[in-house]
């Protein structure tokens, strides 16, 4: 979607601004979302691509005035809720109650849970899967699509309609685009794609400044080589 | 103050090592951190030297072990730390009771 | 743009008793001037970010010492950095070599090698940076305090899909006799994102 977190080449940010010794999280609450967050994708509530495109769908102005784990708990809400988990009126409650200082949850602990949860950082990713052989080769030249799909999409909106030359073929990976939408996963081949600088931003392209982006086979189209004008 | 990790400290071994999580210091509460820093800085200024902090550590983890207590790794550490300020006379344990009924009833809402 | 502010609704949960002792004595410290609260807060970031042991550190130190090493990681970084007792991420390492700087960034979220690296700082998920690092990364880089010679190609890694990136830096010149435990040491998390140079080990020791 052409939403607002499709940032990439926008203006009108100002300097990278860094805290000196910033702490991991700024307050509790935020490593408490981190850990619902790692609990609902363990118990494959939510899948990622799923939890990316619940972020994008937020309102432009939310989104650019939330924090980073405001804009996580705005999803993990977003997607409970969707998914039939929870309801807002449910978490409305709870919120009246534990303000009252009252919690009825009763703590329990869940070793298989937290061992699924642990596992994610310890193995290889499930993005890896199965699927046609890639069409692309190293060193080809494509063109990407320039379409604005109304869904989830892992191509930015700067890329879109360029040319770019195939770097590296990475091998067969869940597409997001249908993946984030209960289409399936319908895995295919990801390549990692260079393109000039020169010809995502034009003139005020700083010199020799590739970016790479790791796109989709179905984002692209061949783009044939120019031919020579001998 | 040198807020550069001081490698004795980063680096305990064995029962006194510090919780980790893939690499990355845990802290379950807020508390917890706060209890680590005041003690870790009071050591980076020389108030007393890191081994003497480790050896309450160590007897007060054993201790809580052989008692077959259930008590968190950094509430043996406050305690360890109290044991300490109480030992150097830097704190007086009456007057963190007091300072801890004023924090409880209300009378103080200083948040660190 | 993108601060870290808290929401105006304020949830108050019931305090523990250990919090609220170490509260009181946080309090009783600073004021008898035994400890300042930014100190405090000054170690815990320190430690924090401190990820000892430092997994993509040994990873690049490693590197450096072993050519063959090297070559593997920059071939299948994922299956290398196992040979380490390192998992969790699909890696693509990216070498800096004198002609060339990486530099790592996701637009479109915050993608990051975590396991390799810990959790993203904060600009790294800003949008100054998101926007900017594709765009102007001389710029970008000079802000971070890294100027670069016009003839370096940067090269831009946006994470659009689930492999991570992390940069392999060069190695500083001077550090022939050190150790592999004393190399890890000299790698920061900055340097393996792009956004500096591993320093030699007297400028590193402030």
């Amino acid at each position: 979607m052409n939403g607002i977190h499709d940032m990439g080449g926008m203006h009108g940010f100002g300097r990278v601004e860094r805290e000196e010794n910033e702490p991991v999280f700024h307050a509790r609450w935020e490593g408490r979302v981190l850990g619902i967050s790692r609990a609902c994708s363990a118990q494959g509530i939510f899948n990622i691509d799923e939890s990316r495109h619940a972020i994008e769908r937020m309102a432009p102005v939310d989104y650019l005035s939330a924090s980073y784990y405001e804009r996580w708990l705005d999803r993990n809400v977003r997607l409970l809720v969707e998914k039939g988990v929870i309801t807002r009126e449910e978490l409305e409650r709870r919120m009246a109650q534990l303000a009252d200082g009252k919690d009825p949850a009763t703590p329990h602990s869940d070793p298989k849970l937290l061992d699924r949860m642990l596992r994610v950082t310890r193995e290889r990713t499930p993005y890896r899967q199965p699927g046609p052989a890639p069409r692309f080769a190293l060193g080809d030249r494509v063109l990407t699509r320039h379409d604005a799909p109304i869904g989830h999409t892992r191509l930015p909106r700067y890329a879109r309609g360029k040319p770019g030359v195939i770097v590296r073929v990475h091998g067969t990976f869940i597409f997001p685009d249908t993946h984030a939408h209960g289409q399936g996963e319908q895995s295919h081949a990801l390549y990692s794609v260079r393109f000039d600088a020169a010809l995502l931003w034009g003139e005020s392209a700083e010199p020799r400044a590739p970016v790479h982006i790791d796109l989709w086979e179905r984002y692209l189209l061949p783009n044939a080589p120019a031919r020579s004008t001998r | 103050m040198d807020a550069v990790p001081n490698r004795e400290i980063a680096d305990m071994k064995g029962a006194a090592a510090l919780p980790r999580k893939n690499g990355e210091l845990v802290f379950d509460e807020a508390w917890q951190g706060r209890i680590f820093g005041m003690t870790v800085a009071m050591s980076h200024d020389a108030c007393f030297a890191w081994r003497n902090f480790q050896s309450h550590l160590i007897d007060e983890i054993g201790h809580a072990e052989r008692g077959g207590e259930s008590t968190s790794y950094y509430e043996r550490w406050l305690h360890a730390f109290e044991q300490l300020l109480a030992d150097k006379g830097l704190l007086d344990a009456g007057a963190l009771d007091e300072r801890t009924r004023e924090f409880e009833s209300g009378r103080r809402d200083d948040v660190f | 743009m993108s601060g870290t502010h808290e929401h105006g609704h304020h949830h108050r949960e019931p305090e523990s008793v250990l919090s609220l002792r170490v509260r009181a004595l946080e309090s009783l410290l600073v004021e008898k001037k035994l400890v300042s609260s930014e100190a405090v807060d000054r170690v815990v970031a320190a430690y924090e970010q401190d990820i000892g042991p430092h997994n993509g550190a040994k990873v690049v130190a490693r590197a450096w010492i072993d050519p063959a090493y090297r070559a593997r990681l920059l071939a299948d970084g994922t299956a290398a950095i196992e040979e380490l007792g390192f998992g969790g991420v699909d890696l693509q390492v990216v070498e800096n070599t004198p002609g060339v700087h990486n530099l790592v960034v996701c637009t479109l979220c915050s993608c990051y090698p975590h396991a390799l690296i810990g959790l993203p700082p904060v600009w790294y998920k800003s949008f100054e940076y998101r926007s900017r690092a594709v765009r102007e990364p001389r710029v970008v880089l000079r802000e971070f305090g890294v100027d670069l010679p016009e003839t370096t190609e940067i090269r831009i890694w946006d994470s659009s899909a689930e492999l991570r990136y992390l940069v392999l830096p060069e190695r500083p010149a001077g550090t022939e006799r050190l150790a592999e435990a004393e190399l890890a040491k000299l790698v920061t998390r900055d340097a393996m994102i792009g956004v500096a140079v591993v320093k030699p080990p007297a400028a590193a020791a402030r």
